[in-house]
């Protein structure tokens, strides 16, 4: 299966995430903030990521703010933007992302987006 | 933002290398022009009379010049309460840590300045062309079209073509393809196979389509972020795409690409023929500068004590402040402060301001970038091969006189 980058400063969202997506036989790698992010996406080319998830308000350095840096370093990774609101969407940062799934308890929407991100 | 809002954005990043020695110390748009303006003038003189009055001028090597001669001569044109602007904005290395990479990454670099705006249109523009436009005429023509983007385009003669890059149209205008600088077989107007359609590299595009252009291109490691490149031929088909046919204020359709050192000569000198392709004198499109408090422009001596010192000035333009002290000055650009001595003789030459030339000098086809003082009895523009060995010469010979050059 593929490896997910989750990028989620809520460190109860982020081990929930990491077990639901972990069951699906994903590999997962997590980052608190955007720069946590960069600094594995810059790190060691073995394990960079095939996938991301985004969470926007993040300490440090917010979700779209990296997606800033991510364009600007062509970093084709498919980013899904994961937040509790929905009026991101009109940044124009989200715009570079290939999905916005806003929050919810039942993560289906999330699953059928990976799903569909990693197998186009 | 309101209805009908729009935003100016002009790129003003050039460096200029073909003008070189002139952009030695600043930008192409900085560059002193027909004596008393810079490039950049024509462009934001356009603007303003247009009633476009919010400004982004997007610059990086060497801006100081720049930016100063927009403080001193342009913030007076802008109401801050009226919602009106005008910002130099340095490349700010927000979004990523390189200099601008092409004209759209320019404009990819200032994204979320336009968020903040959120304009219903941008009008994208260059700061180093010369003609004297109305964009309310583009920006009706874009909204009558519906179209996502319109390219400003000039006529021009068919042996030209390859100098240019060419827009292939219908006969609505609409875009169908490009052609760089075709070296042969280029794709003339659709009803005049005399003439080609050139792109003048200004573009007003709906604000949302550009945001999502200008991110799809920053993702493409394939692309120079080019507008004229790769942001306008992707969108070929899948979006409205149009050619605005530029005429100009005087009707003539005058538009010149100041790109090199004998484009720069030629332009200056159309202005100092009988009838200028560029009028400087038609009072409903004034072109505006930076004004000082030159004292009058004078000529003296009629004779002298031997009858032959004669100051005199024909076919030529002259600043505030200049002097032609019983010297002839023919085909000329005096600018301002500039002082020409007893028996010298110039012609078809550009002084730049505060350029003093001695007694019994002979200039000809010579460019003097500011400051520079001329001793007497010097000689240029008369034998290539000394003045080759002396200064820098366009390929067409014209020669250019750096600002810090200094005579023994």
């Amino acid at each position: 299966m593929a490896r997910i980058l989750i990028v989620e400063d809520d460190i109860h969202l982020q081990l929930l995430l990491k077990d639901e997506l972990h069951e699906d036989g994903h590999e997962i790698i997590t980052a608190a903030n955007g720069r946590e992010a960069l600094d594995v996406l810059n790190g060691n080319r073995s394990e960079r990521p095939d996938l991301i998830i985004m969470d926007v308000r993040m300490p440090k350095m917010d979700g779209l703010e990296t997606m800033g840096y991510l364009l600007k370093s062509r970093q084709n990774t498919p980013v899904i933007i994961y937040s509790a609101y929905a009026s991101y969407r009109h940044d124009v940062m989200a715009m570079a992302a290939d999905a916005y799934v806003v929050k919810s308890h039942d993560i289906t929407e999330l699953k059928t987006k990976i799903h569909e991100l990693l197998h186009v | 933002m309101s209805h009908n809002s729009i935003d100016v954005v002009i790129l003003a990043g050039g460096r200029g290398e073909r003008l070189y020695p002139l952009t030695k110390d600043r930008s192409k748009p900085a560059v002193p022009f027909g004596g008393m303006y810079r490039i950049i003038d024509f462009t934001l003189s356009n603007c303003v009379n247009s009633g476009l009055r919010r400004i982004y001028v997007l610059c990086q090597y060497k801006s100081h010049s720049l930016t100063r001669h927009i403080q001193r001569g342009w913030l007076p044109f802008f109401s801050s309460p009226m919602g009106e602007f005008i910002y130099t904005i340095p490349a700010q290395m927000r979004i990523g840590e390189t200099w601008y990479e092409g004209t759209a990454d320019a404009v990819f670099q200032n994204i979320y300045t336009l968020q903040q705006d959120m304009p219903e249109s941008t009008l994208i523009l260059s700061g180093d062309h010369i003609y004297q436009m109305n964009y309310r005429d583009m920006l009706a023509f874009h909204r009558h079209h519906q179209a996502d983007v319109t390219i400003g385009s000039v006529a021009m003669p068919v042996e030209t073509a390859s100098q240019f890059g060419i827009i292939q149209v219908n006969a609505d205008y609409e875009i169908e393809g490009f052609q760089e600088k075709p070296k042969r077989n280029p794709i003339t107007l659709p009803h005049d196979p005399s003439h080609v359609l050139v792109s003048m590299g200004i573009y007003v595009f709906d604000t949302r389509v550009l945001m999502r252009r200008l991110i799809e291109d920053a993702k493409l490691k394939s692309s120079s972020h080019d507008f004229g490149k790769d942001i306008i031929p992707r969108m070929l088909k899948k979006y409205k795409v149009m050619a605005y046919p530029f005429s100009g204020i005087t009707g003539n359709g005058y538009w010149r690409d100041i790109g090199t050192l004998d484009a720069y000569y030629a332009a200056n000198m159309d202005l100092v023929s009988v009838t200028p392709q560029c009028n400087l004198y038609d009072p409903s499109w004034p072109i505006h500068t930076v004004y000082s408090p030159y004292p009058p422009a004078k000529m003296v001596f009629s004779g002298g004590e031997n009858g032959k010192r004669i100051g005199t000035m024909l076919d030529s333009i002259i600043c505030g402040g200049a002097i032609i002290s019983g010297g002839r000055v023919e085909r000329s650009i005096v600018s301002p402060n500039v002082r020409v001595n007893s028996y010298t003789e110039i012609s078809e030459s550009i002084l730049m301001e505060g350029v003093e030339v001695g007694r019994n000098c002979r200039i000809k086809r010579t460019i003097i970038d500011k400051n520079v003082i001329i001793p007497s009895e010097t000689i240029i523009g008369f034998n290539a091969e000394d003045d080759r060995r002396r200064f820098a010469l366009s390929p067409d010979g014209i020669v250019v006189i750096s600002k810090d050059t200094m005579f023994e």
